[in-house]
């Protein structure tokens, strides 16, 4: 046997006589089996209850009677953002976004309903998710495991005499780090077995669940590289403790906060009140359909006139009010399209400061190859936000021009006692209308989102593993 | 009766450590202005004494005063009286000599003056330049005068030595029992637990050997020459060979 | 006293102990200042809602006043409601980064209106904020174990504890002194620049008082778990590991299986079932006669039911009555669903008995008025505005009295003291 397999079978050997190493490595086993399944059993709840109230919108939309359809374009319709095959895993800001959407005419509204907003205060310790016990707990079990792991052999003067029967440097810290990889190995084991039942049940696609695999390994292996480096270069046992214990506490606890609120205070958001007012007022300045002499609606109707060859609404061959609600709803769509786009694009360059910061945190980038991979962040909530928002618009021009052509522009205007009767279309045009489908991301793009933050813990490892080649040049050279 | 009451009066004395007897019926007493060496072989229970003496281990049987006090029943009323030197004088790095005095005076109750501390400094023959340096650089010996000078400013009437001279080479050796018996001078009762026969003979005025807990051997100093040291050399070898088998 | 000032010279010699404290300071100062950015943050976003409300409803008073009526200004109009940071608010913000803290609502259903949010970054709100309480819940420990791990452990492995425990002075009073004096100054590094920003904030001097006593009870929890560690009698090192597992246990993991289940036994009935419910209630009044409507309103409202009978034609008294209707009948639902949410905090509460990092969390969000209370109390204030708003427009639509421009003005508007 080598000299690099030996260290490393000694290292694992003494990990397993320590029986505090022994127990925290099985509760951390534990603590990922009961996350795995917790988490899958909440994504399914939530899943079902969408599914069910998704349904029951769908079917209630399709049951509606006889109606006006400028009626159903306020009646609107619910939908619901299915969750990623992969959301179980890394629920990302599922929790936070909300999944219901109440779409009806000109209205732009949030979603709703996070479970933010339902839970106790708890949820925002975070969330137990096989992903936040890769992300936040595995690292400190491998740092309980591994700081001492030279610093130790350099404190009891060991690594001396580990030399002199001819040990060489490489030969030890590749042992070591072979012994602790190991451990990382085995640590992330549960959670990759969890992640790959996942996907195969839920069908996920490969290439992100790949990209999951591949970033976690690399995320667990810069630990190892990180905890072997501080050990070798640090010769107390206990101040490489510290010094790991701290690293982790800045990079995985206290920089991501601190670099959501340096975003939040660089890119401010415009609040919902202030959009709000300036869609009214740009909708004004654009022409108010209140005011009979308003230029932009005379000209539209004078076009209208014009299309058809006569001189009066009350001789086109369809209804005038539909055609009007047409144009209305065109008119504000196109406004919330920019002020959302305008939101989204102040929310990316949030995130992209966020993201900057995470070259210094590879935790950072860690947690936004997950979420980007799992497609549960802010780029995949993003897209069905616009999803909705293009049925949304389908659906209601959809509903106007209902109007426009199986409601007179007669009946339309009439106050009498039949009147109300006459404005409705049969309820068969409900059953007509498209349900809304949400098209998830594909897995490339998915895999394809996730690069960037790849590639930052990629950066991060080969970083390490070049800080720590140099290190064990000099190890052993001081005392 | 505490006036009249020895320094040190051990008494019968037994201590286990759950089913080992470490120490086994002992008794000694050590009278004001003393040195008594206590020699004996690993596991004797020569450290075994001294935690006793100084309330860190309780008596099993048998009785243990420090001028009186139990240490066992008032362990900070019997350390009032007792100065301790462990095997090595560990004091803090980061601080100089005189800071360390001043901080084991505080924790001893005493007063921090600077001039008196010098001036012990100066008799235990700690050199001048050593007084404002912090400790991370000082020999054993070194440490081992701050120590003293504190037990010098201190006054107690007992000073417990555990293997003071252990480690040091023969001129700290002879410097530091010089300063023993500068202590001894003022009345101090002495009690050192060492494996040296050669510097326990050199100063002790009495010599007791220690074995499975009981004292077996106890010489006292007579004449110009005091001890004679081959025979003593000779008899402890076969108590050391007894032990062996 | 003597005493005391010799282990803080002790103490204060070390360069490790320095840095850290001095780090803690920084990290508060620096979240307190994150926290107050916030808070003015809002209070500027809130202070700026008069002027755009003023624009919004001068525009629609000016087309309404034409035909002065009352049905299309209570349609039209939204009314501004807010919730004020408290003066403590910056130290714990809580769940104010995730629910709104202004909401503009019509005279229409509420219950569609009250559960929309504002706009927020959920990456963002994803970690938690950098918060006072964050520091102090989550940082603060891992200094005390930064500086209590070692204490009796580190002078046996230094081989100064027998030197020092012969000493009078040097047993347990001593660790004692030594415990204490490291709590009293990252008490201080905590709670000096604290006082200061809560001073500046205007937060009420006992409230102050019971933060700084909340500061204190935190860090002794963790300061006597240290001592019981290191009661043990085990290396620095595994004292070390031990406290930092016990810290990932009772900071980080614990809070997280506790939400797992406490979300699992007490079900909350998705929010969106009550929208669900209010809009079929709503619209199924365009099918149903709407003297029936009007029949369940008025016996629920006796007070109008002398209004004109409704005509053939178009009247938004209609309109609106069957969007009262509307709520009303999801009344159960809502109760329901808020009662969920409050036995939800309620155990989470609970369970800060038990787990002091809830513990605090809770009583600081508490005390800033930015928890689930909070919120949940100022969507009773909403209701409480949306009702005086429905008697407001009643007045005129159920006694057909004209609207004019100047009756925008006598709108009632939300009074922000709770």
């Amino acid at each position: 046997m080598n000299p690099t397999s030996l260290i490393a079978r000694d290292e694992l050997r003494l990990m397993r006589r320590n029986r505090v190493a022994v127990i925290a490595c099985l509760l951390l086993v534990l603590l990922t089996l009961v996350a795995v399944a917790s988490s899958w059993a909440h994504q399914k709840g939530i899943e079902d209850l969408r599914a069910r109230q998704q349904h029951e919108a769908e079917r209630a939309f399709d049951a509606q009677p006889d109606r006006h359809p400028h009626r159903v374009v306020h009646y609107g319709t619910f939908i619901f953002r299915p969750l990623s095959a992969l959301a179980a895993f890394d629920p990302g800001v599922d929790a936070f976004t909300g999944n219901s959407m109440f779409l009806e005419g000109h209205r732009q509204n949030t979603a709703n309903f996070g479970d933010v907003n339902q839970s106790s205060l708890l949820v925002r310790f975070g969330q137990l998710t096989p992903a936040f016990v890769l992300q936040a707990v595995a690292p400190l079990l491998l740092i309980f495991l591994g700081y001492g792991a030279i610093a130790r052999e350099t404190e009891r003067g060991t690594l001396r005499v580990l030399m002199m029967q001819g040990a060489t440097r490489g030969a030890i810290v590749r042992g070591k780090l072979r012994a602790l990889g190991a451990v990382a190995l085995l640590v992330a084991l549960p959670a990759i077995l969890g992640l790959a039942a996942l996907a195969a049940t839920s069908g996920a696609a490969i290439l992100p669940t790949v990209a999951i695999v591949l970033g976690y390994g690399a995320w667990l292996l810069l630990w190892v590289t990180v905890i072997v480096l501080v050990s070798t270069l640090v010769g107390r046992s206990r101040d490489a403790l510290l010094a790991l214990v701290a690293i982790w506490a800045v990079s995985v606890v206290l920089l991501p906060r601190v670099a959501t609120d340096i975003a939040s205070a660089a890119v401010p958001l415009q609040n919902r009140l202030q959009t709000e007012v300036a869609i009214a007022r740009d909708l004004r300045e654009m022409g108010d359909s209140h005011n009979p002499d308003d230029p932009h609606f005379a000209a539209f109707k004078r076009s209208v006139l014009q299309r058809y060859g006569v001189t009066r609404v009350e001789d086109l061959p369809v209804n005038y009010k539909g055609l009007l609600a047409v144009e209305g709803e065109k008119v504000t769509s196109a406004l919330f399209d920019r002020y959302s786009g305008e939101s989204y694009a102040a929310q990316g360059a949030q995130n992209g400061i966020v993201s900057a910061v995470g070259v210094i945190s590879p935790a950072i980038a860690l947690r936004s190859l997950s979420m980007a991979a799992a497609g549960t962040d802010f780029a995949a909530h993003r897209g069905f936000l616009e999803q909705a928002e293009a049925y949304r618009y389908d659906l209601v021009q959809r509903l106007n021009r209902l109007q426009a052509d199986g409601v007179t522009y007669a009946d339309d205007t009439a106050r009498d006692a039949g009147a109300d009767r006459r404005k409705r279309v049969a309820a068969g045009n409900w059953e007509e209308m498209p349900d809304f489908a949400y098209r998830a991301p594909d897995g490339a793009t998915l895999a394809a989102r996730s690069l960037p933050g790849l590639a930052v813990i990629l950066g991060w490892l080969v970083f390490a593993g070049a800080s720590l080649a140099i290190a064990t040049r000099r190890l052993g050279e001081r005392q | 009766m505490v006036e009249t009451a020895p320094p040190i009066l051990i008494e019968n004395l037994a201590v286990t450590y759950g089913d080992h007897r470490v120490l086994d019926g002992l008794s000694l007493s050590a009278p004001e202005g003393s040195v008594t060496a206590l020699l004996g072989g690993n596991g004797a229970g020569k450290s075994t004494t001294l935690s006793t003496l100084l309330g860190f281990v309780k008596a099993h049987a048998g009785a243990v005063s420090v001028c009186g006090v139990d240490p066992g029943v008032a362990p900070d009323a019997a350390r009032r009286q007792i100065a301790y030197l462990p095997e090595n004088v560990a004091l803090y790095e980061h601080l100089t000599a005189v800071e360390n005095a001043q901080y084991l005076l505080a924790l001893s109750g005493g007063k921090q003056d600077r001039a008196a501390i010098v001036e012990a400094f100066a008799a235990a023959g700690l050199q001048e330049r050593a007084w404002g340096q912090r400790l991370g650089a000082f020999s054993k010996g070194m440490r081992q005068k701050v120590a003293i000078a504190v037990a010098l400013l201190r006054e107690v009437p007992v000073l417990l030595l555990d293997e003071p001279t252990s480690g040091l080479d023969p001129r700290a050796t002879a410097d530091f029992n010089a300063l023993v018996l500068s202590v001894r001078e003022r009345g101090t009762a002495v009690l050192m637990v060492t494996h040296d026969l050669l510097s326990a003979a050199d100063i002790a005025d009495r010599i007791c050997f220690l074995e499975s807990g009981r004292i077996v051997e106890d010489v006292v100093a007579h004449g110009p020459d005091r001890f004679d040291v081959r025979a003593l050399h000779a008899r402890f070898a076969v108590a050391t060979q007894r032990l062996a088998a | 006293m003597t005493l005391w000032r010799h282990e803080a010279r002790l103490l204060l010699r070390q360069r490790l102990a320095m840095i850290a404290l001095a780090l803690l300071a920084v990290l508060t100062v620096a979240a307190l200042g994150a926290g107050m950015a916030e808070v003015s943050r809002q209070h500027a976003a809130i202070a700026a809602i008069p002027a755009a409300q003023a624009e919004d409803i001068g525009a629609i008073a000016a087309w309404v006043d034409r035909e002065k009526d009352a049905g299309s200004a209570a349609y039209y109009s939204f009314h501004p409601t807010w919730n004020a940071p408290s003066p403590l608010a910056f130290a714990a913000l809580g769940m104010r980064d995730v629910s709104p803290y202004i909401l503009r609502v019509r005279a229409l259903g509420l219950e569609a209106q009250i559960y929309d949010g504002d706009t927020f970054n959920p990456e963002l709100a994803l970690p938690g904020r950098f918060d006072f309480a964050f520091v102090l819940v989550f940082l603060a420990p891992l200094f005390v174990i930064a500086l209590c791990h070692d204490l009796v452990s580190g002078e046996r492995e230094a081989g100064r504890w027998r030197t020092l425990a012969a000493l009078p002075y040097g047993g347990a009073a001593l660790w004692r002194r030594r415990s204490l004096l490291r709590l009293g100054l990252l008490s201080a590094a905590i709670g000096l620049p604290f006082a200061l920003a809560a001073a500046m904030s205007g937060v009420s001097p006992g409230a102050i008082l019971i933060v700084l006593l909340l500061v204190l009870a935190y860090l002794l929890f963790w300061v006597g778990l240290c001592a019981l560690v290191g009661r043990l009698r085990w290396s620095s090192v595994a004292n070390a590991a031990t406290l930092a597992g016990l810290w990932l246990v009772l900071v980080l993991v614990l809070p997280t299986l506790g939400h797992v289940a406490i979300n699992r036994a007490i079900p909350v009935n998705q929010g969106a079932e009550i929208a669900l419910a209010q809009r079929e209630a709503v619209n199924r009044a365009w099918d149903i006669p709407r003297a029936e409507t009007m029949r369940r309103f008025y016996a629920g409202h006796p007070q109008w039911a002398d209004s004109p009978p409704l005509e053939t034609a178009f009247h938004y008294k209609w309109y609106f009555a069957f969007h009262q209707v509307g709520d009303e009948s999801v009344a159960k639902q809502v109760r329901a669903y808020r009662h969920g949410l409050e036995t939800r905090d309620e155990a989470a509460r609970t369970l800060g008995w038990v787990l002091p990092s809830v513990g605090v969390q809770a009583l600081l969000t508490r005390m800033a008025r930015t928890d689930l209370t909070a919120q949940l109390a100022y969507r009773d204030a909403i209701r409480h505005f949306h009702r005086r708003l429905r008697e407001f427009y009643y007045g005129y639509l159920f006694r057909d009295r004209p609207f004019g421009k100047a009756d925008f003005e006598r709108a009632p508007r939300f009074d922000a003291a709770p």
